[in-house]
């Protein structure tokens, strides 16, 4: 496999944009990382499109990366649609890195957009409840719910085991909510307080209005090509992917002793980039509904099990701290364009490591990072999709 | 009225029979499932997987009250997660005779299953589904006992 760098990301500012199309979301996204790679649409092989709800909230059923990729004068190319919930993203730039890794092609671009804001939230809603399994959706399942109490995180649950309080979930949304106000892509924009965030009303107990990522349009992009390529087109630091790792959810049985799917899929990324938490100097995870970031710490081995608090405590993952996680905002500041998501943590995370991401640039410039990026609820007890991605300059 | 997920629910067709579930156990390693798949998840066993009538009671793992409810739903309303002795740790909502309160289900109780409307809506009045209520209710009502 050869070595793939990353030479061009770029975004759409996520938030409610009433008058753009998923095409026109994609175009600014597409053109601001053709720009940043100093790429041209010719020199584009092939590229990978997520998109999650377009069918249903558009009308768009087929062909999204066509439509998408032909308003942005990207034409002629093999062109792959993927659906994968709230990786679609992750989705999208695996096999973009892929195409490069393998040889198939030189130059591969990634794309994610979405577009939520149709005028309808009840429908934006049931859409979403439409990327999990149908027959939980069926009954009434939301995201939200299955925060709470589903067996895989159960939030609800974890307060009892671990001791944790409302506080202590409000504490990862009073971070990101400060990243974010640093952010001028992101959605939410205020910076929050403990108390603002535990008395915002409740959604499904014990999780409140700014513990849960919100309805978003937004789009971003990065374009991948082998790394001794990469200065034909930018001077830029290239960043290097140094593991892109996909995997399904398992059917859990309770009480079955198999690992969590979160701490399997971020094993095989840090063994396949032969690296381990320490190493990392930054974070962008999934945070859809900002408690379960304390049990992503856990999960990707930041901390012991009922330790998340302390890392926000202490100051460790904050943004001048020794991990700072998620300094876009996350989901909940940042925004959650769900088929966008993974690829806005990349460009994320390829900002920082070059230094360009303005008042929220974390100060000892980070060299290896992670982006984590999950989606979908199945019957059998667990996430459809799990997708985790290591960078390294 | 409508069955949603009918080969998952057995509803009595006469007054000796109580509702429940339809799962499948395998053959091989008596993993039991719902609903019903044709391979073993823990086993990967192709054909090894009979039907079983499961769920009539369990046990209360985790509970919620979504407070907002999405299209063919009435909020607030609880969403549940019910451990069943044979096996399966299930999705559910809780029947209409249980209020919708704060400390009204306690994880780790008894409950039972009942068959009713899926929600009181106009999408939803007419299809028929299962939900589980506290076992240890005083009425002990069980729908097919007339």
């Amino acid at each position: 496999m050869r070595e793939v760098a990353i030479i061009g990301v770029g975004a759409h500012a996520t938030g409610q944009f009433t008058e753009k199309a998923l095409k026109d979301l994609a175009y600014t996204a597409i053109w601001n990382t053709l720009d940043d790679a100093g790429a041209e649409p010719s020199d584009i092989n092939v590229a990978y499109v997520g998109n999650s709800l377009g069918g249903l909230l558009t009308g768009q059923e087929g062909v999204r990366g066509q439509v998408v990729l032909q308003h942005s004068g990207i034409t002629g190319i093999p062109v792959i649609n993927v659906e994968n919930a709230c990786a679609s993203a992750a989705t999208a730039l695996r096999g973009a890195w892929l195409e490069v890794a393998s040889g198939a092609a030189d130059v591969a671009l990634a794309v994610g957009v979405e577009k939520m804001f149709v005028g309808d939230s009840a429908r934006t809603i049931s859409a979403l409840s439409a990327v999990s399994e149908v027959d939980l959706s069926e009954m009434g399942m939301q995201f939200t719910t299955s925060y709470a109490i589903h067996p895989k995180i159960n939030l609800k649950g974890k307060m009892a085991e671990y001791g944790w309080t409302s506080a202590d979930f409000a504490k990862p949304a009073v971070k990101n909510s400060f990243n974010g106000s640093l952010n001028p892509l992101a959605q939410h924009r205020r910076p929050l307080s403990i108390e603002q965030v535990v008395q915002s009303r409740i959604v499904v107990d014990p999780l409140t209005l700014f513990m849960c990522a919100s309805i978003s349009d937004g789009a971003a992009a990065a374009i991948v090509c082998p790394v001794e390529m990469a200065p034909r087109f930018t001077s830029k630091l290239p960043v290097r992917i140094a593991s892109c790792v996909l995997r399904s959810g398992m059917y859990r049985l309770p009480d079955d002793g198999f690992t969590d799917s979160a701490t399997v899929s971020a094993q095989a990324a840090y063994e396949e980039a032969g690296i381990g938490p320490d190493d990392l100097n930054a974070i962008e995870l999934h945070d859809a509904m900002a408690p379960a970031e304390l049990m992503l710490y856990e999960r990707l081995g930041l901390c012991a099990p009922g330790e998340g608090p302390r890392l926000i405590d202490e100051g460790i993952t904050t943004l001048s701290g020794r991990i700072p996680v998620n300094p876009s905002g996350g989901l909940c500041s940042r925004g959650h364009p769900v088929g966008a998501t993974g690829l806005l943590q990349i460009a994320e995370l390829v900002w920082q490591m070059r230094g360009e991401a303005g008042a929220r640039q974390i100060e000892k410039r980070p060299k290896v990072t992670m982006a984590q990026n999950q989606g979908g609820l199945l019957l059998g007890q667990d996430s459809a999709v799990y997708g985790v991605t290591i960078l390294k300059t | 009225m409508n069955i949603l997920h009918p080969s998952s629910i057995f509803v009595p067709t006469d007054a000796k029979q109580t509702p429940c579930l339809l799962g499948a156990r395998c053959d091989e390693c008596a993993t039991v499932v719902f609903p019903k798949m044709p391979v073993c998840p823990a086993c990967q066993t192709n054909g090894s997987m009979r039907e079983v009538q499961i769920g009539r009671t369990g046990k209360l793992f985790s509970h919620t009250i979504a407070r907002f409810a999405p299209k063919g739903f009435v909020a607030p309303f609880f969403q549940v997660f019910v451990d069943l002795p044979e096996g399966p740790r299930i999705f559910a909502l809780v029947g209409a005779e249980c209020p919708v309160e704060a400390g009204v289900l306690e994880d780790g109780m008894d409950m039972r299953l009942v068959l009713e409307p899926l929600a009181d809506t106009p999408e939803n009045s007419d299809l028929l589904t299962y939900k589980y209520v506290p076992a240890g209710r005083p009425e002990q009502r069980t729908s097919g006992h007339a």
